[in-house]
């Protein structure tokens, strides 16, 4: 894609303080159990560097909806680090080519542990001509933007 | 982070359906006047207008005074912040904390 050349790596962070104890924001990242409540069942997932498992989502174009993930690193009750990979190289914009990493990082705070993660890694295309255009653009996300509407509680009264 | 605040942003801005209606029609258009848009919808042209501020401040018009009229039409990559991945996530992460936070309240409440 020559939309790598002209893009830059962008990230996303969230940063937060639960009202729990280390040990336990931890076992939710690193239980398979755990993590299938809050995030998705990661199959074959075990703790361990190198360890290679999956996440099933819904298809999207030409890709599957597969995330490969791959253990990067661990320090127990410190940090968790993962490659999230998806998409496919046919797919433009969502479901397009995805080579990213997450790493949750774990520390003890007086009101419980500040959980931080960064999902790192994004090309954000600067050229992408669909976007400019507008037309394909808005028939790509006016489906996602009526789940968002949801989300956002009940929309202001017609006029 | 920058890039997820123009997310919300344009979130926002879209999150109204008659808003949205009034964008997609606008997008839909080479350029369109206040008088049109009122003309194929159902709300008055106050509302019309109220919209087209919240969509210019969202960055997602643009307007061209003429003469009495006022023509409208799609700002150029508007809708970038929503594109692909970034906003994908942005979203999905922000969901996953919610529910990880209400798990945690159940097994450690």
């Amino acid at each position: 894609m020559t939309a790598h050349l002209s893009s830059d790596l962008q990230s996303i962070v969230i940063d937060e303080v639960l009202p729990h104890a280390p040990a336990l924001v931890w076992k939710a990242l690193t239980s398979g159990e755990l993590t299938t409540r809050w995030l998705m069942e990661p199959k074959g997932f075990r703790a361990e560097v190198g360890c290679r498992f999956t996440f099933q989502t819904t298809p999207a174009g030409l890709w599957d909806g597969t995330i490969q993930c791959e253990v990067l690193e661990i320090i127990p009750n410190e940090r968790l680090s993962y490659a999230w990979r998806s998409g496919h190289d046919g797919n433009e914009d969502y479901g397009s080519r995805l080579d990213t990493v997450v790493t949750f990082s774990v520390s003890a705070t007086e009101a419980g542990t500040r959980l931080r993660l960064v999902h790192s890694g994004f090309e954000t295309p600067r050229n992408d001509s669909a976007y400019r255009n507008m037309g394909e653009g808005w028939k790509k996300v006016v489906e996602r933007l009526d789940t968002v509407a949801a989300e956002e509680g009940p929309s202001q009264p017609k006029h | 982070m920058m890039q997820i605040e123009a997310v919300t942003t344009v979130m926002r801005a879209l999150a109204d359906p008659t808003r949205r209606a009034v964008f997609e029609q606008i997008a839909n258009s080479n350029e369109i006047t206040v008088v049109e848009l009122t003309r194929s919808s159902n709300v008055t042209q106050g509302a019309i207008s109220h919209h087209l501020k919240a969509l210019r401040e969202a960055g997602l018009v643009l307007e061209r005074p003429e003469g009495r009229n006022v023509y409208y039409r799609a700002q150029p990559g508007g809708l970038e912040p929503l594109a692909g991945w970034l906003n994908h996530y942005g979203v999905f992460w922000r969901e996953r904390f919610a529910d990880l936070k209400n798990m945690l309240k159940e097994i450690d409440p």
